[in-house]
């Protein structure tokens, strides 16, 4: 698959000259090779140091090959159990000096006194199972520069990560998870959607959650304020980002109930959002992403979407008028300066029919006119705007 | 099979309206033919790890074009059965480690090629092995793995649903039998990944993707629990958001808000809005347009964009785009 690769970069094969012909023949036949000695080695169960090297070198020519990645883990796995079986002896003391790399110095560790925090002290298997995870995740990096929408250099992280919660101490686990948390905030900082990154973020965040809730009290690792914190950053950063205000969205349920907010602090939140986002519809009203959240926050409002974000405590409909009326009062004035900006009048429509809804009134003329504005400016979707004239008996 | 890029382009021509753009079939077909004689470049050895999916998507687009029988069946048959991995599971080349994609891809191309009986000669009682492969991949959450590794996602769901589904061994489809899989935890893990937009992300919390849209309603199309379970105002939300994905100034689809269009979501959109009956609120002509627009004219294929290199992935969704929206010289096309 190729996406976005403009034709200049490459030629045609048939144009290629003889010379460039040659070198093709022999890349192939290097890659044939190193494939083909790569295979045989893990048939052969050859895992060791040098077999390992090679599935480097193969992955950083061709990081797509997922069994290549599965033997790399295979391999991993083995030396793992083999650095457990063999160290099965007292953790290390944690002045002990080089991390052991073979089994006959683990005779010489000491025992750890009864004062060690437990956590802190790694045992001479646990140290070389660290380190391994420790220069493959830096062996990942450019390539995840390099290919940041990989999914199998993604897993492959995901899975070292994993391999840090299984086989160390939580503290030490902990702060495995807690760099990926900062290296993927490097990330998105330089691509702010991208896809993997923010899917990776919430199961590096859990994860984070569940190693340090250990042994306190429940929700005592909870993430929620400072992903919170994280979502008004990016969206400081560029307020065009619908993944950080996705991302905003559904932490706001979890946050508020780890607040354990009264029913005031709920509605002062809920106006707050509304403020937020309303001075950004007013910065760039052509956004949908902004039009998205904004629906978002409606949402809550609405009794007949399943999926709307609890925000606030159940209301009546007394309590739904008014904040409909409020804010089809504040995109009415949106629409000045922003006569040719579609999204405008779909909210104006949308929130108008609930409003109706709940028995509030809106004058059909001015809905017929917010209509008509809308069919001048989309008629792409035509199809949509005639059966919600039909639906809004206009 | 090469999924190499190229060699043609995507048509630049920006002046040609569309409807003076037609469907070049005959190229198409030839290019697809021409794929698997490329073996002297290396991007196609590169793109190794695809191969099977390569001639699913090539066989798909020669089947909508009225050419199904462009490709040799027997090599075809004879190379699906050499990806067969010791533990049921397809890997996507011989030699390759089996994953729930490639397995989908040739249970796919075994259905199109009527080949399940060489399956049955190959391995006897292979058809029931490939399907306990699948159901094996079930997590006890009711999602699907893509292979023993653990990586979940909806697309290995839908995946693990179709490919049942054409090996005729849902539950449903054998009421007398122990069911192989949950069918009802799987239908719950994918009502759990729908947002308040109307729209379905990778896993649950995950924000809306067009391609995990078109994963989440097959599976449910499948279960036949659509209609029931997103009702008319879950249709209405999402048919707003999937309707949202067409551009003025190109006429295609992207997939996600604020993103490049890209051929392949003419399908994973396309069908997603005909599946909840809302093909008409996007400008059907106009996504045509597009779509022939980045079509390799003079030497077939089709591109992500109209100037792009052509591949088969985005041919095969290209060409199902215009399948969906009625071509002439296209067949039709089932959404789900």
């Amino acid at each position: 698959m190729s996406h976005g690769i403009p034709r200049s970069t490459t030629t045609s094969h048939d144009n290629k000259s003889e010379a460039a012909k040659a070198k093709e023949r022999k890349q192939i036949e290097n890659y044939k090779a190193l494939e083909k000695d790569v295979t045989e080695r893990i048939q052969a169960q050859d895992f060791t140091n040098p077999t390992f090297q090679l599935t480097s070198t193969l992955l950083a020519q061709n990081p797509e090959y997922y069994t290549i990645w599965n033997h790399r883990r295979l391999l991993l796995q083995h030396v793992f159990a083999q650095e457990l079986a063999s160290n099965n002896g007292p953790p290390s003391n944690t002045t002990s000096q080089e991390p052991a790399h073979d089994a006959s110095t683990t005779t010489t560790t000491t025992p750890p006194s009864n004062t060690q925090k437990k956590d802190t002290t790694l045992s001479p298997a646990q140290r070389e199972i660290s380190l391994l995870i420790n220069e493959d995740l830096t062996f990942l990096l450019p390539l995840l520069k390099q290919y940041p929408k990989c999914y199998w250099i993604w897993n492959h992280r995901s899975w070292l990560l994993s391999r840090t919660s299984r086989h160390l101490p939580a503290s030490a686990s902990l702060t495995f998870w807690q760099a990926e948390l900062s290296l993927i905030g490097k990330m998105l900082a330089l691509d702010s959607r991208n896809f993997h990154g923010w899917g990776y973020r919430r199961i590096v965040v859990q994860e984070i959650e569940r190693l340090s809730s250990r042994g306190e009290e429940e929700g005592g690792g909870s993430m929620v304020e400072a992903e919170f914190e994280y979502t008004t950053k990016m969206i400081h950063t560029n307020l065009s980002n619908f993944s950080a205000w996705h991302y905003r969205g559904t932490l706001i349920p979890r946050l508020l109930s780890s607040r354990a907010a009264s029913s005031s602090a709920r509605q002062d939140f809920f106006d707050d959002e509304l403020a937020l986002i309303t001075q950004a519809l007013y910065t760039d009203p052509y956004d949908q992403s902004l039009w998205f959240y904004h629906q978002f926050l409606m949402s809550t409002l609405d009794a007949s979407n399943p999926q709307a974000g609890v925000i606030l405590d159940p209301v009546d409909d007394g309590v739904r008028r008014r904040y409909l009326e409020q804010e089809l009062e504040s995109v009415r004035e949106m629409v000045e300066g922003a006569e040719d900006c579609k999204y405008v009048y779909q909210a104006l429509l949308e929130y108008a029919r609930r409003l109706r809804e709940v028995g509030g009134t809106v004058g059909r003329e001015e809905m017929r006119g917010w209509l008509r504005e809308l069919r001048g400016l989309d008629p792409l979707r035509e199809g949509r705007w005639m059966d919600l004239e039909g639906k809004l008996g206009l | 099979m090469s999924l190499a890029a190229g060699p043609g382009r995507a048509g630049t021509i920006s002046d040609q309206l569309p409807d003076e753009l037609r469907l070049v079939v005959d190229k198409h077909v030839s290019y697809i033919q021409s794929l698997d004689t490329r073996r002297d470049e290396l991007e196609y050895h590169l793109t190794e790890h695809l191969r099977i999916s390569g001639i699913y998507w090539g066989l798909t687009a020669l089947h909508l074009l009225h050419h199904p029988s462009a490709l040799p069946r027997e090599g075809i048959v004879a190379f699906v059965l050499s990806c067969l991995h010791p533990n049921d599971g397809f890997g996507a080349a011989p030699g390759h480690d089996a994953h729930m994609l490639y397995t989908v891809s040739a249970v796919q191309i075994l259905a199109m090629t009527d080949g399940f009986a060489e399956l049955e000669d190959s391995v006897p009682n292979g058809k029931r092995k490939v399907a306990e492969y699948i159901a094996g991949l079930q997590q006890p959450n009711g999602t699907f793995a893509g292979d023993d590794w653990g990586e979940t996602d909806t697309r290995f769901l839908y995946g693990a649903l179709n490919a049942l589904s054409l090996l005729n061994m849902l539950p449903s489809q054998r009421p007398n039998e122990p069911p192989l899989i949950d069918i009802k935890a799987a239908t719950d893990h994918v009502k759990s990944c729908l947002n308040h937009d109307g729209g379905f992300g990778v896993s649950p919390g995950a924000e809306s993707h067009a391609g995990q849209i078109f994963t989440c309603l097959g599976a449910l199309s499948i279960t036949g629990e659509l209609d029931s379970f997103l009702g008319e105002s879950g249709k209405d939300r999402l048919g707003a958001w999937l309707s949202e994905r067409q551009l003025d100034d190109s006429g295609g689809f992207n997939g996600r808000p604020m993103k490049l269009v890209d051929v392949c979501y003419s399908w994973w959109v396309g069908s997603s809005l005909a599946m909840i009956g809302k093909l008409d609120w996007i400008d059907r002509e106009r996504l045509k347009g597009f779509i022939l627009r980045c079509q390799d004219a003079e030497e077939g294929g089709m591109a992500d964009r109209p100037g792009d290199m052509v591949d088969v992935f985005h041919t095969c969704f290209g060409v199902a785009g215009l399948s969906l929206l009625g071509c002439e010289g296209v067949g039709a096309v089932d959404a789900a």
